[in-house]
């Protein structure tokens, strides 16, 4: 074998040295395969979950250019008839949209009415579905006709002919399938296709529409705006971002977030097994420069050789990595699911960026985590490289220089984090590098942890333990930091969610203050109050105070934004965490039509207590002034509350979706009982108490997190594996030792001892630094990334049990990778472990 | 005799007449055979055409959804001021897609569904330009109206000004071409085709339609060709008809004449082919005279022959050219088309254009060939 540059005799002297060391060659293989294995089988998963997203969306989407949607939330049906019938009028569709649940099926469907003839020009693959056995008579005059893609009428185990059970807010409604498009469209497996009059029918939308979708050129747009009432708006869906079908922002940010700890961690694993696998070398690499090798010549031998285990590696990652991405994506798949649509895990393509992501990962990571150490081993004179001392000499000076480095990395990444602007890139910029920073810091613990425990009064075996610690800098150091990032990571990371859940569940008690909640059958929006009961339940025996909700959307900027018209009682007012105000009595201008805006909205639109709000109303856009801003993790988009008096004079709706009562006693089942003595024969009305709608809303936060815990358990997996193999390559270097140490006269539980001891304390020390820099990472997390990417502030939290993991984590690795070399060690005979070498 | 009785059978295929639903081009070749759809009779549900009616206008002007299919169909030759020659169509079709009220759950429910066709034909440059559109006749989409009378497909209407039928606007536009015309009553009352409008189409208890026209409409306003407006006047041909009949299994279509000869005196004759492609005891005609009188016209008091065919891009072969006699009148006509390209090329397949007419008399119309197309 020759390669262009490198001495054969060289090569196969390297060779060799890895067919000896099978172990340790094998071990650094390990490293980078799980490197690129984990960061290929998240970055797969989180790209297909995008994937399958903007798929689904742009489906929905079609050719649209642009979209009226109503102000208050629905676009007159009789804006559609009077632009039709108009001369010159763009290609327009109107369209209904609704989520509907399956009979007695958990999982929501998405419903979406349709005029056939409207559609051409916009979504080819839905009136593709309506081609087939079905004629336009019965598709337009029955009032069950359901059209499905191939795929959704698989998924819903329904054949032409039969028929499908659905609700919409209560209400039962039943569809024939009289027709399947042949195409394959995996995104639309939940999408229920229906004439809009059905549409209409079933969500009872009598006069009003979801949206109409235009297709525009520049002159239309003159046409179309002079021809708008006030009570809708033109949308420009090219400038629209996520927000309407997009995932989820915070489902994105732990995606996010997900693939970069697979990231650092995959990095550290590589960068740990090769510059050990160079480390462990330094005596052959001296010995070859004392025979007069070129420095140069090792140099590219060492690269050609990284090359060979990176690319080995990288190709067994991306073997491993599909699978576990398969598994992954399945996960994610369902999560999304439930959260958002319907998707399925089939519907997911492997990403070519994932792959490259990965294996340039793989290949340079392992040329950069080779080319430090071999640059360092090339340069040294033979006779220093022999020795093992020098080494460590070295490595030791190089400690404190690294640390400060690493020091300045963690207060330059925060800087960046949360001063320089950018949002949330930025913010993921600065993370990364507290984390590499942090991690230079660690192999500085090794030193210090020898000379603290030192000075305890231990015995033999222990005194050697920790002196070995200083002794093996240059071995330790690197799995110390490798370990360290992994854990780290997961510490941020399970911090953050526990400061978000604790939040969330804060500001649930509080906003959730009244005793008794009424709602229509139903509790969603649409479902309106009947006018008596709005009247009479103040009137109850037992009533303290009431609160009045009207929900609605309205378009501000490019976001649909959730208005809340409100008469809020004072013990509502009380349970909003106001965290800035225009003076001290903000509520007293709020009852004067001024507004009470969400965190994310101010934070979105730049606007502090004072500012005005320019709000689309019936009547044109108007401007609100701000009274206050109020912490709330409701939405991302942000919302508002305004005064419903003010709200009924100038939308028109006297409607009520929720009605809060208090208690004036502390019993909140009396007031239920007598709600439901007085209402329950005439109306169909849901009483809920606070509790269920709190369990309600933590079972959604705990849904959207879940996915965070699988990954994050996936990452630890995988960094345990690591660090426990590179532990082990560590400890299996260094069998003679312990053989001379046993030749010495230690007995095999003493070596055993030794060898635990020592990986223990790695383990604990790992995990020590894991936890403040675990906490910093939380911080930037909560503090700087959740701010940029919703708006949200959040009190950070720190409870006990994600450091115990940390700790238990750590130490369990590091003891667990001892184990084998500490068997092996006290198994064999010294005398023939000696001669090995 | 009219296109529409093949929309009987559109109900079944329009799924692909949605695909151009907007769309406005000539040359849109997604079309469907209008053969193909021969076999199908109407819903039982409808109400046929099975003895004569007493008309009752306005009333009788507006829609009947008590039948499967109704048409409102305008035809005409009109110049410019610069003398420039120019045949227009304009056809609204009622299409009941089943019998009976529809469902009262949505506004937008209905059993009705409109289709129009607009065609424009520049005969100096032998251009013909046409379009196709539907809704269904519910939200105020589509629909017909008396008082004044109204009939509508989104923009495209035909509107009576007043309480009279005329003057009527017809108006209807794609960003390619557009007319927007006013018919004038003429000095011609209107004609009951057939046996006092019963018109019969083929053997078999209500295979038959009302039927009535108005032959010659002094037309004035305006057409739209692309970019170009141009003010126009000449003579409009207005056909009304329903029924709940098909074609029978052995008649493969029909081939229709409306002339406005020079002499005042206006023709119509149109000829059932069965599947042999021979003429049809069902042909049918009438010969209006100057002052209205009409003469009925039956297939054995006309001769008619083909000089001449022409195949469409679509390789469909339609006759152009005709020969036209009626012995017992003194009339020996020769039909040709003013230009050949004037095939409708829509959900149904069909050569509707304008015509020139020499030999014994000179005059200009329109002509319809059906069930041509494979």
């Amino acid at each position: 074998m020759t390669i262009p540059g490198i001495s054969p005799l060289l090569l196969r002297a390297g060779l060799n040295y890895q067919l000896r060391h099978r172990w340790q060659a094998l071990l650094a293989l390990v490293g980078i395969v799980m490197g690129v294995a984990v960061v290929l089988a998240v970055d797969l998963a989180n790209s297909a979950a995008r994937a399958s997203f903007a798929l689904s969306s742009q489906q929905l989407q079609g050719a649209a250019t642009h979209r009226i949607v109503g102000n208050a939330g629905e676009v007159p049906a009789e804006l559609y008839t009077r632009l039709f019938t108009t001369p010159g009028h763009p290609p327009m569709a109107p369209v209904i949209s609704a989520r509907v649940e399956r009979e007695g099926q958990a999982g929501r469907l998405r419903l979406i009415g349709l005029d056939l003839f409207a559609e051409a020009a916009f979504r080819a693959e839905l009136p593709q579905a309506i081609r087939g056995e079905t004629s336009v008579a019965d598709w337009l005059a029955r009032a069950d006709a359901l059209a499905l893609s191939q795929s959704a009428a698989d998924a819903l185990a329904l054949q032409l002919g039969g028929t499908l059970s659905i609700r919409y807010q209560g209400q039962p409604y039943t569809l024939q399938l009289l027709t399947i498009s042949p195409e394959h469209s995996a995104v639309s497996r939940d999408l229920l296709v229906v004439d809009i009059a059905t549409a209409q029918a079933i969500t009872g939308m009598q006069h009003s529409l979801s949206q109409i979708d235009l297709i525009l050129h520049e002159d239309d747009l003159e046409w179309l705006k002079n021809r708008l009432p006030p009570s809708v708006k033109l949308i420009d869906i090219e400038q629209q971002t996520e927000g309407i079908v997009g995932l989820s922002a915070a489902f994105e940010l732990n995606l996010t977030a997900m693939s970069l700890l697979a990231l650092l961690v995959g990095l550290f694993l590589i960068f740990n097994a090769m510059s050990f696998s160079i480390v462990q070398r330094r005596t052959l690499l001296g010995r070859l420069r004392a025979l007069g090798v070129y420095p140069a010549e090792i140099y590219r031998v060492i690269l050609a050789e990284a090359f060979v285990l990176g690319l080995v590696g990288t190709l067994i990652g991306f073997v491993l990595g599909s699978w576990l991405g398969e598994g992954l994506t399945r996960i994610v798949a369902a999560t999304v699911s439930e959260l958002y649509y319907e998707v399925s895990a089939d519907a997911m393509q492997l990403s070519w960026l994932s792959f490259s992501k990965a294996g340039a990962l793989g290949l340079l990571g392992t040329l950069v985590a080779t080319w430090i150490p071999a640059r360092q081993a090339a340069r040294t004179p033979p006779l220093t490289t022999l020795s093992r001392a020098a080494l460590e000499d070295f490595t030791q000076r190089q400690l404190p220089l690294l640390a400060v480095s690493g020091l300045l990395m963690v207060v330059i990444g925060l800087l960046i984090a949360f001063l320089l602007p950018g949002g949330v890139i930025s913010g993921f910029a600065g993370l990364f590098i507290v984390l590499l920073g942090a991690a230079l810091v660690t192999p500085l613990g090794l030193p210090i942890a020898h000379g603290l425990l030192r000075r305890l009064p231990l015995g033999g075996v222990w005194r050697m333990a920790t002196r070995d610690l200083k002794r093996h800098v240059s071995r330790l150091g690197t799995a110390a930091a490798a370990l360290m990032v992994a854990l780290a990571a997961t510490v941020g990371i399970a911090v953050m969610v526990d400061s978000m859940r604790s939040s969330v569940s804060d500001w649930l008690q509080d906003l959730l203050s009244a005793d008794l909640y009424i709602a229509a059958e139903g509790f969603q929006q649409d479902a309106t109050l009947p006018q008596a009961v709005v009247l009479q339940a103040p009137q109850l025996i037992g009533v303290a105070g009431f609160s009045l909700y009207r929900d609605n959307t309205v378009q501000i900027g490019h976001h649909p934004t959730r208005m809340v018209a409100a008469r809020l009682a004072e013990q509502s007012q009380a349970g909003f965490d106001l965290v800035a105000q225009v003076d001290a009595n903000p509520w007293q201008h709020y009852q004067q039509g001024e507004l009470i805006i969400s965190e994310p909205l101010a934070y979105r639109l730049q606007l502090g207590p004072g500012d005005e709000l320019l709000v689309p109303t019936p009547q044109g856009d108007r401007a609100f002034r701000i009274a206050a801003i109020f912490r709330d993790y409701a939405t991302e988009h942000g919302r508002f509350f305004i005064d419903l008096q003010h709200y009924r004079e100038l939308w028109s709706d006297p409607q009520v979706d929720t009605l809060a009562l208090f208690s004036a006693s502390v019993d909140g089942y009396a007031l239920q009982q007598a709600a439901s003595a007085r209402f329950d024969a005439d109306y169909a009305l849901q009483y809920t108490d606070a509790r269920a709608i709190y369990d309600e809303s933590m079972a959604v936060f705990d849904r959207t997190f879940r996915i965070t815990e699988v990954l994050r358990l996936l990452s630890v997996m995988v960094a345990f594996i690591g660090i426990l193999s590179a532990l082990m390559a560590v400890q299996l270097e260094r069998r003679k030792e312990f053989a001379i140490l046993r030749a010495l006269g230690l007995t095999r539980l003493q070596v055993s001892l030794l060898i635990m001891i020592e990986s223990s304390i790695l383990g604990l020390l790992a995990a020590l630094f894991a936890i403040p820099t675990g906490l910093a990472l939380a911080w930037v997390l909560t503090d700087a990334i959740q701010l940029r990417a919703f708006g949200w502030t959040m009190p950070f939290l720190l409870t006990a049990a994600p450091l115990w993991w940390t700790l238990f984590i750590g130490v369990s690795a590091a003891w667990l990778a001892s184990l084998y070399p500490a068997w092996q060690a006290s198994r064999r005979n010294p005398a023939s472990q000696m001669r090995e070498d | 005799m009219k296109i529409g009785h093949f929309l009987l059978l559109l109900v079944c295929l329009l799924p692909a007449a949605c695909d151009q639903s907007n769309s406005v081009s000539s040359d849109q070749t997604n079309s469907i055979s209008v053969s193909q759809r021969m076999g199908a009779t109407p819903d039982p549900g409808f109400v046929r055409a099975l003895e004569r009616r007493e008309f009752n206008f306005p009333a009788d002007h507006a829609a009947h959804p008590e039948y499967a299919t109704e048409w409102w169909y305008f035809t005409g030759n009109l110049q410019d001021a610069k003398g420039a020659a120019y045949g227009y169509q304009l056809t609204l079709f009622r299409v009941g897609l089943k019998p009976g009220e529809p469902a009262t759950d949505s506004d937008w429910r209905s059993h009705q569904l409109y289709m129009g066709h607009l065609a424009l034909s520049d005969l100096d440059r032998a251009r013909h330009q046409s379009a196709e559109r539907f809704a269904r006749a519910a939200a105020g989409l589509a629909g017909a109206r008396t008082q004044p009378l109204k009939i509508w497909l989104g923009p495209w209407s035909i509107e009576s000004a007043g309480a009279d039928l005329f003057p009527l606007q017809l108006a209807a536009s794609t960003p390619q071409l557009g007319i927007s015309l006013q018919l004038q009553a003429g000095n011609k009352a209107l004609v009951l085709q057939g046996d006092s409008g019963l018109s019969r189409k083929g053997s078999g208890a209500g295979n038959a339609s009302y039927y009535y026209s108005y032959t010659r409409l002094p037309t004035r306003g305006k057409i739209r060709l692309g970019d170009q407006t141009l003010a126009v006047s000449g003579n409009s041909w207005f056909d009304r008809e329903w029924s709940s009949s098909a074609l029978a299994a052995d008649q493969a279509g029909w081939d229709w004449f409306s002339l406005q000869l020079d002499d005042g005196r206006d023709l119509m004759f149109y000829r059932m082919r069965d599947k042999q492609g021979q003429a049809q005891a069902f042909s049918n005609g009438v010969l209006v005279g100057v002052d209205g009188s009409v003469i009925r016209l039956g297939l054995d008091s006309v001769q008619l022959d083909v000089l001449r065919q022409w195949q469409s891009p679509e390789q469909t072969t339609y006759p152009l050219s005709w020969r036209l006699q009626i012995p017992g009148q003194q009339i020996d006509l020769r039909i040709e088309a003013a230009f050949d390209d004037q095939e409708m090329r829509h959900t149904v397949r069909y050569w509707e254009g304008a015509v020139r007419v020499t030999g014994s008399h000179k005059g200009v119309g329109y002509m319809e060939l059906s069930g041509y197309a494979p």
